[in-house]
């Protein structure tokens, strides 16, 4: 296969940062395929305009996930390129895997594919770049008996799970992150790996409110640790961080100078809510007002640390921006208990009364967000069978009409307009 | 559910294979049993992937179904 004039993606390359053009002109001393892609990328940074087709029927068998089928649109021109299918590898829960094993899986990518990866993808997937057709099933094979691993979601599926670090690395993990994901994997094997739902369906699981996966930015159903009791405050540890023993932020932003700790200007007056203060050198909480920012936390990790009651927070529908714009997701179950003792079926219950009702309205490339916003909170509080709290609420409603159900009117809504004219009439 | 699940899909497939669109969405074929629920749908016509008698089609975002030789095939354009 021979090199092509890339000059605008040369370009790439004369940065201080690393850079893809190069890795794959290096990548295409072993396998040359490569240099038809970035031919290819070349003839599209010339045409602005994308020259892969969009989609196909290509798969393992009994998966409708998993393996992206892509092709060239000019495969006489790049025919390295001409089929270059893509494999979403279900990652280790937390991406914890050995080198060992990143290496098998790149030498069973350069048997079969490109041996260009993409690591990771949005819902965390190992992701493997350009294969053929008469690759896929030899892969499979050598992956599931071999290296012990599956393939993730794709399509209209639910998508490969994620969880953050969370217990095993992390002093705030509030459940155990990767007992809850590696189950919820083991649970919907079939929704994973064959279509289920209107469109894509995304879970994440972050231990804590700094919610190191996004999962309330890019996850349909996010599933955020939190406590419901106090915050632990060590008072003499906070007098520690004033006096300047420890470090705030446990050394994070020390590349700098920033002059003596103040607690007042760099926790108390940054809380969201206002609801710290001092009293002499005692630092107080109005832990009703916590609306778990973790700034606090975050600054002082010594002497603040997550309560003792621990569970989650279950927000759902957020999404990018392919329709209305992106959209966080909407916190719809305050706490909910996170219990390996029960197999999780709290959760599962959740999960499924979404799947039932947006299975039923969801309407085709829809996301559940998407419903959500076009029926209604209201609508979906009421199916899930959750009492709306203040929490719930986005702002003070502008319209000034109310709208009851009819079972909240004494009498419903039927009602004798004779006699109501008789009392009523002008 | 008012079918069986042999005839649910029995309807399905014939729904893939004569309707006016080759490639369909789940959600296309729950009209075959208005009365069964999205899960029975869903599983009736991923049986029909299972035995060869249709197959999927995505886009790597979404999923849709055809019954063989209908969908789009790419590879043999």
């Amino acid at each position: 296969m021979p090199k092509h004039d890339t000059p605008l993606l040369d370009e790439l390359e004369k940065g201080p940062w690393p850079s893809f053009v190069t890795d794959l002109k290096r990548q295409a001393e072993k396998k040359p395929e490569c240099f038809d892609i970035l031919g290819q990328l070349e003839l599209s940074f010339r045409d602005k305009i994308t020259h892969w087709k969009h989609g196909g029927i290509v798969g393992v068998f009994g998966y409708g996930g998993g393996i992206v089928g892509r092709y060239s649109d000019v495969p006489d021109r790049f025919p390295g390129v001409a089929h270059f299918h893509t494999v979403r590898l279900n990652q280790p829960s937390s991406k914890f895997y050995s080198a060992a094993k990143l290496r098998d899986i790149c030498d069973l990518w350069e048997k079969y594919g490109s041996g260009m990866t993409n690591m990771h993808g949005s819902t965390g997937d190992l992701v493997l770049l350009g294969t053929t057709t008469p690759n896929l099933e030899p892969l499979f094979y050598d992956l599931t008996h071999n290296l012990n691993q599956d393939l993730g979601g794709s399509g209209s599926n639910l998508r490969t799970p994620e969880c953050c670090l969370g217990r095993a690395r992390c002093e705030w993990g509030c459940y155990d992150t990767q007992n809850l994901c590696h189950s919820l994997t083991m649970h919907y094997q079939d929704e994973i790996h064959r279509p289920a739902f209107p469109y894509k369906f995304k879970f994440k699981f972050s231990g804590c409110p700094n919610d190191c996966v996004a999962a309330i930015a890019r996850s349909d159903f996010a599933v955020i640790g939190t406590w419901r009791d106090d915050i632990r405050i060590d008072q003499a540890a906070v007098k520690g961080y004033i006096k300047g023993e420890f470090i705030p932020n446990a050394g994070a932003h020390s590349g700098k100078d920033w002059g003596k700790f103040d607690i007042k200007a760099e926790v108390l007056d940054l809380c969201p809510t206002g609801c710290m203060w001092m009293e002499g050198d005692s630092l107080k909480i109005d832990n009703s007002e916590c609306t778990r920012c973790m700034h606090c936390l975050n600054v002082m990790p010594r002497a603040l640390r997550p309560g003792l009651k621990q569970g989650a927070t279950i927000c759902v529908g957020a999404k990018a921006p392919i329709l209305d714009g992106a959209q966080f997701a909407t916190m719809t179950v305050p706490f909910i208990e996170i219990n390996p003792d029960t197999e999780f079926a709290e959760v599962i219950e959740v999960i499924e009364k979404i799947w039932d009702w947006w299975m039923e309205v969801g309407k085709n490339r829809e996301r559940v967000g998407e419903t959500i916003m076009r029926i209604g909170l209201p609508t979906f509080l009421k199916v899930m069978e959750i009492t709306p709290v203040p929490q719930h609420v986005k702002e003070p409603r502008s319209n000034p009409y109310v709208f009851w159900q009819e079972d909240e009117v004494e009498g419903g809504f039927e009602r004798d307009v004779v006699e109501f004219r008789k009392r009523n009439a002008q | 559910m008012a079918l069986s699940k042999d005839e649910l899909k029995a309807k399905i497939l014939e729904k893939a294979l004569t309707g006016p669109k080759a490639q369909l969405y789940v959600k296309d074929f729950y009209a075959c049993d208005p009365e069964a629920g999205p899960r029975d749908v869903k599983n009736a016509a991923n049986d029909l992937v299972k035995e060869g008698k249709m197959t999927f089609w995505s886009s790597g975002s979404t999923t849709m179904y055809a019954a063989q030789g209908r969908a789009k095939d790419e590879e043999n354009r």
